[in-house]
C-alpha cells in the first residue's frame, strides 16, 4: 500500500493513477477483520455457517442471530461491519420482494446475487457515500419443479396454451458470495472473514463438484461446516465464539424447500463431531512432535 | 335504447344536460386519467365471484366453510377454486366476492408471512412456546386485513370480497370475525357472507345462539351443523356447488380439507316445495 | 486540525478499515451519564443518573416510555435520542394501529438500527451521537436490548452504556448468574447498586438524580423519581453500608 498518503485513499469513486479504488479496498479491511463465515453448496442443499465472536459476557446467549432469511428459500451470511450486513439483507428482502410482484413467483439465487452485485457496486461509484463493509455469502434452493404462481386458485388448464410441462425440472442449490466491489461469483465453497484461508484450504480439500460424482450430502455439509469453523477459530482463541448455522435443501429435504437454522440436536452433534476432530489433530501433531523427540 | 355504455346509469343528456367535467382534475392542468373526459372510475362490480363463506365458533376452535365454485355471472366458470387460505398455525382467511381481488389479498398475505418469517428467525429455534405465543394470531391479521380494505374503499377503489377471519387470537381463545370492501368489521360466534348471510346464518344460530352456547360447542357439533348448511346452501344458493373446502383451527394448528363432496344430496325434497311457478295446488 | 486524513466525515475507510467519525460518535456516549439495564424472567429494568447543567436548572431526562410495553434509557446527545424517541413511538402506534398488537421489541430496535446505518453510509449526515437501552415485555417475554450510533443493535441480559459505566459492566458481569431469577424488587436493587458502581467517591445517588423504568409481564412500563425511589435507594444502600462494613471487619 505505497499509495497511502497520496490523496488517491481519501474519497470514494476516485482511481489512483495505477487504477485502483482505494476506498474499496480499506473496505475489504473491514471484512477481514470479522468472524469467519463460509458457504457450503452440497448435492441436497446449501449449508451457511458462522463464527459468531462474543463480545461481552453480557451479551444474551443464543439470541443476535446474524444469518439472515431472504424470502423463504435464501440465506445470507455476511462478515464486516454488522449494520452495512443488516443493510444488505434489507435490501435483498427488498429485491426479492419486488421481484415476487413483477413475475409471482420466488426470485432465483443467481438473480438475486445479481441484483446484489448492482447495488453493492452502486456504493463505488460516487464520492458521497461509501462501500460496504461486508463480504455477503448468498445460499438457497431454487424450486426444481414447476411452482404455481404466487395467488393462484384451481389447477388451471391440464394442456395446451397455460398448461404443464411434465416432468420439466431445473433448480437446485446455489451458492454466491459478493465482495465490497460488487463483483460476485458462484461457489461450490465460500469462506470470508478473519479466518477464510484456513477455512478455503479445508473446502478445497472436500469433493463438492456435483459431476464428478460422490459429491458430500447436507448431513455431512453441516458437520464438516461445523468443523471448518471450530478450525478456522484456531487462530483466533483468545476469543470466545458462538457457532451459527443454517441450511436449505430441496421440497423433498429436510427443511422443505425453506432457509432455517439447523436444529439443535444435529448442531451440538456437528459441534461435539468438530471438538473431537480438532483434538484428535492436536493429538496427532503431539505424536508426531514426541516420534521426532525420539528420534 | 341508448348505444353508449358510458352514459348508461348518467343523467339523460336532454334532460339535464352534459356531463360538466369542469372540476376534473385535467381541466386544471392534471393528469388526464380518461381521453373521452370522464371521471376517472375503478372496478364498479365484482366480475368473477366466489360464494358465501360460513363459519361456527366452538368450544376450543372455529370451523369454516366455502365452496369450491368461481362463478362468472350466472356461469359456473371454474370448479375448483379454493376459497380457504390458511395463514399460519392460527388463522385462515374465507374469501367471498371477486376472486381476481382475492389472489390480490392471497399475495399480499403471502408477503406478510414473509415477513413474519423473517421476525421469527431472529430470535433462533431455541424456545417454541415463546415463538408460538409471538406468532401473528387470527385477530392480528383480522385487524390488519380491514385496514386493507378500509383504505382501499377510502380510495375509490375497493377489494370486492367478503372475508370471514377464523383462529385463535393472542390468548388461543378461539376468534371469528368479518371484514367487507366498506371496512365494515363485526364478529359473532356464528358468521356468514353473502347467501349465507341468510340462509345458513339461522341454522348456525339455532345451534349456537351466544357465545356461552358457543364455549360449551362440541368440535363434531360444529362440524356438523356446517355440514348442514353447506348441503341447505347448495340446495337454495343457485351460484354453488357441491364440492367445498373446511377447515377447523384449534391449538393443534389447522387441519384443512379441500374438495369435500357434499354427503347425502337427494332433490327429492323438491317434489314438496309449494308456491312457486304452475303449480295449482 | 484533524487527526488524520481519514476522520473528515463518515463515508471515509482508513487504511484499517475503520469509520473514525463513527468511532468518535461512540465517544460522545460515552460523555453521557451513565445508565443501566437488567433483565429477569419476568421483568425488565432501566436505571438512570441524571445530570443537572447547574444547580438551579433541572435534571435532564433519561429514561423515555415509549409505549405501554417499553421504554428506552439514553446516554449521549439527548436531542438525537428525541429525534429517534419519536420515530419509536410512531411506529408503536402504527403496530397497534394496524395489527392490534404491541410492536416486538427485536423489530423496533432492528428499525431504528436501520436507520443509523444509514447516518454511516451517506455523506452530509452524520451518525446520531447516543446510546440507547430499550427495555421492555412482549410477546416473547421481557427483553433489552443495546443500540450504539454505529447502527449496532444486541440483545443482553445486562449492560451499562455511558460515562465511567466500566465499573456498572463490571458490577453486572460479577452478578450476572443471579439476574434471570431474581424478583422485580431484586433486579431494582442490582440495577441501583450497577449505577451506583459508577459514581464518583464524591457523588451519591438521590431522590433527585435517580430515574428507574420498570415493566414487567402483566405489568405496563413505568418510570419512577423522585419520592417514589425513596424507599429503594434507602433499602438497597444501608444493606450495600451493612457488607460494607461486615467485610471491613473481616480486614482488620
Amino acid at each position: 500500500m505505497t499509495s497511502i498518503g497520496t490523496g488517491y485513499d481519501l474519497s470514494n469513486s476516485v482511481f489512483s493513477p495505477d487504477g485502483r479504488n482505494f476506498q474499496v479496498e480499506y473496505a475489504v479491511k473491514a471484512v477481514e477483520n470479522g468472524g469467519t463465515a463460509i458457504g457450503i453448496r452440497c448435492k441436497d442443499g446449501v449449508v451457511l455457517a458462522l463464527e459468531k465472536l462474543v463480545t461481552s459476557k453480557l451479551l444474551k446467549k443464543d439470541a443476535n442471530k446474524r444469518i439472515a432469511t431472504v424470502d423463504r428459500n435464501i440465506g445470507v451470511v455476511y462478515s464486516g461491519l454488522q449494520p452495512d450486513g443488516r443493510h444488505f439483507v434489507s435490501r435483498a428482502r427488498d429485491e426479492a420482494a419486488s421481484w415476487r410482484s413483477t413475475y409471482k413467483a420466488p426470485i432465483p439465487v443467481s438473480s438475486l446475487a445479481n441484483r446484489m452485485g448492482a447495488y453493492v457496486q452502486a456504493y463505488t461509484l460516487y464520492s458521497s457515500v461509501r462501500p460496504f463493509g461486508i463480504t455477503g455469502i448468498v445460499g438457497g434452493w431454487d424450486a426444481e419443479k414447476e411452482v404455481d404462481v404466487d395467488g393462484a386458485v384451481g389447477s388451471g388448464p391440464k394442456t395446451g396454451s397455460g398448461g404443464k410441462v411434465q416432468g420439466a425440472k431445473e433448480g437446485g442449490p446455489y451458492l454466491y458470495m459478493i465482495e465490497p466491489s460488487g463483483s460476485y461469483w458462484g461457489y461450490y465453497g465460500a469462506a470470508t472473514g478473519k479466518g477464510r484461508q484456513a477455512a478455503k484450504s479445508e473446502l478445497e480439500k472436500m469433493k463438492l463438484d456435483p459431476k464428478a460424482g460422490d459429491c458430500v450430502s447436507l448431513e455431512e455439509g453441516v458437520k464438516e461446516a461445523a468443523r471448518i469453523i471450530y478450525l478456522a477459530h484456531e487462530d483466533n482463541k483468545d476469543k470466545d465464539f458462538e457457532l451459527e448455522m443454517t441450511w436449505v435443501s430441496a421440497m423433498s429435504g429436510p427443511t422443505q424447500g425453506r432457509h432455517e437454522e439447523v436444529p439443535k440436536e444435529l448442531r451440538e452433534e456437528a459441534e461435539r463431531l468438530a471438538k473431537k476432530a480438532l483434538e484428535g489433530e492436536d493429538e496427532e501433531e503431539e505424536e508426531e512432535e514426541e516420534e521426532k523427540m525420539e528420534e | 335504447m341508448d348505444h353508449f355504455p358510458q352514459a348508461w346509469g348518467r343523467p339523460r343528456d336532454d334532460i339535464y344536460g352534459s356531463y360538466n367535467p369542469s372540476y376534473l382534475p385535467h381541466n386544471k392542468g392534471g393528469y388526464q386519467a380518461h381521453p373521452n373526459g370522464q371521471p376517472n372510475t375503478h372496478t364498479q362490480s365484482p366480475i368473477v365471484t366466489g360464494t358465501s363463506v360460513i363459519a361456527i365458533k366452538f368450544k376450543s376452535g372455529v370451523v369454516i366453510a366455502a365452496d369450491n365454485l368461481a362463478s362468472y355471472g350466472s356461469l359456473a366458470r371454474f370448479t375448483d377454486v379454493k376459497r380457504l387460505k390458511p395463514f399460519n398455525k392460527k388463522a385462515v382467511v374465507g374469501f367471498g366476492g371477486d376472486v381476481s381481488d382475492m389472489q390480490y389479498l392471497d399475495r399480499l398475505l403471502s408477503s406478510l408471512d414473509v415477513q413474519e418469517n423473517y421476525r421469527s428467525g431472529s430470535s433462533g429455534h431455541g424456545d417454541e412456546e415463546a415463538e408460538n405465543r409471538a406468532m401473528m394470531s387470527a385477530k392480528n391479521l383480522h385487524t390488519y386485513l380491514s385496514k386493507v380494505m378500509y383504505k382501499r374503499r377510502t380510495d375509490f377503489n375497493p377489494l370486492w370480497n367478503a372475508l370471514l377471519v377464523a383462529g385463535l387470537d393472542e390468548k388461543s381463545t378461539p376468534f371469528l370475525a368479518f371484514a367487507d370492501l366498506l371496512g365494515t368489521t363485526y364478529s359473532s360466534p356464528t358468521l356468514a357472507t353473502g347467501f349465507g348471510a341468510h340462509l345458513a346464518q339461522p341454522i348456525m344460530r339455532r345451534a349456537v345462539p351466544d357465545e356461552e352456547a358457543s364455549q360449551n360447542l362440541e368440535r363434531e357439533k360444529a362440524v356438523e351443523v356446517v355440514k348442514q348448511c353447506m348441503k341447505v346452501l347448495f340446495y337454495r344458493d343457485a351460484r354453488s356447488m357441491n364440492v367445498y373446502s373446511m377447515a377447523v383451527i384449534d391449538e393443534n394448528g389447522v387441519d384443512l380439507k379441500e374438495d369435500i363432496k357434499l354427503e347425502a344430496e337427494s332433490w327429492a325434497f323438491a317434489e314438496g316445495i309449494k308456491g312457486y311457478g304452475t303449480q295449482t295446488v | 486540525m484533524f487527526r488524520n486524513n481519514y476522520d473528515n466525515d463518515s463515508v471515509t475507510f482508513s487504511p484499517q478499515g475503520r469509520i473514525f467519525q463513527v468511532e468518535y460518535a461512540q465517544e460522545a456516549v460515552k460523555q453521557g451519564s451513565v445508565v443501566v439495564g437488567i433483565v429477569s424472567k419476568t421483568h425488565a429494568v432501566l436505571a438512570a443518573l441524571k445530570r443537572n447543567a447547574e444547580e438551579l436548572s433541572s435534571y435532564q431526562k433519561k429514561i423515555i416510555p415509549i409505549d405501554t410495553h417499553y421504554g428506552i434509557a439514553l446516554a449521549g446527545l439527548a436531542s438525537d435520542a428525541r429525534v429517534l424517541s419519536n420515530f419509536m413511538k410512531q411506529q408503536s402506534l402504527a403496530s397497534r394501529l394496524t395489527y392490534d398488537r404491541p410492536i416486538p421489541l427485536a423489530q423496533i430496535t432492528a428499525r431504528i438500527g436501520d436507520r443509523a446505518q444509514t447516518n454511516t453510509q451517506q455523506y452530509g449526515k452524520r451518525p446520531y451521537g447516543v446510546g440507547l437501552l430499550i427495555a421492555g415485555v412482549d410477546a416473547k417475554g421481557p427483553h433489552l436490548f443495546e443500540f450504539q450510533p454505529s447502527g449496532v443493535t444486541q440483545e443482553m441480559i445486562a449492560c451499562g452504556i455511558g460515562a465511567r459505566s466500566q465499573m456498572a459492566r463490571t458490577y453486572l458481569e460479577r452478578n450476572l448468574d443471579e439476574f434471570e431469577g431474581s424478583t422485580r424488587e431484586e433486579l431494582i436493587k442490582h440495577a441501583l447498586r450497577a449505577l451506583k458502581d459508577s459514581l464518583s467517591q464524591d457523588k451519591e445517588l438521590t431522590m433527585e438524580n435517580t430515574s428507574l423504568g420498570v415493566s414487567g409481564v402483566e405489568e405496563d412500563f413505568r418510570m419512577y423519581e423522585g419520592q417514589e425511589i425513596a424507599n429503594w435507594l434507602e433499602t438497597t444502600f444501608e444493606r450495600a453500608e451493612e457488607e460494607g462494613g461486615e467485610s471491613m471487619e473481616v480486614d482488620t
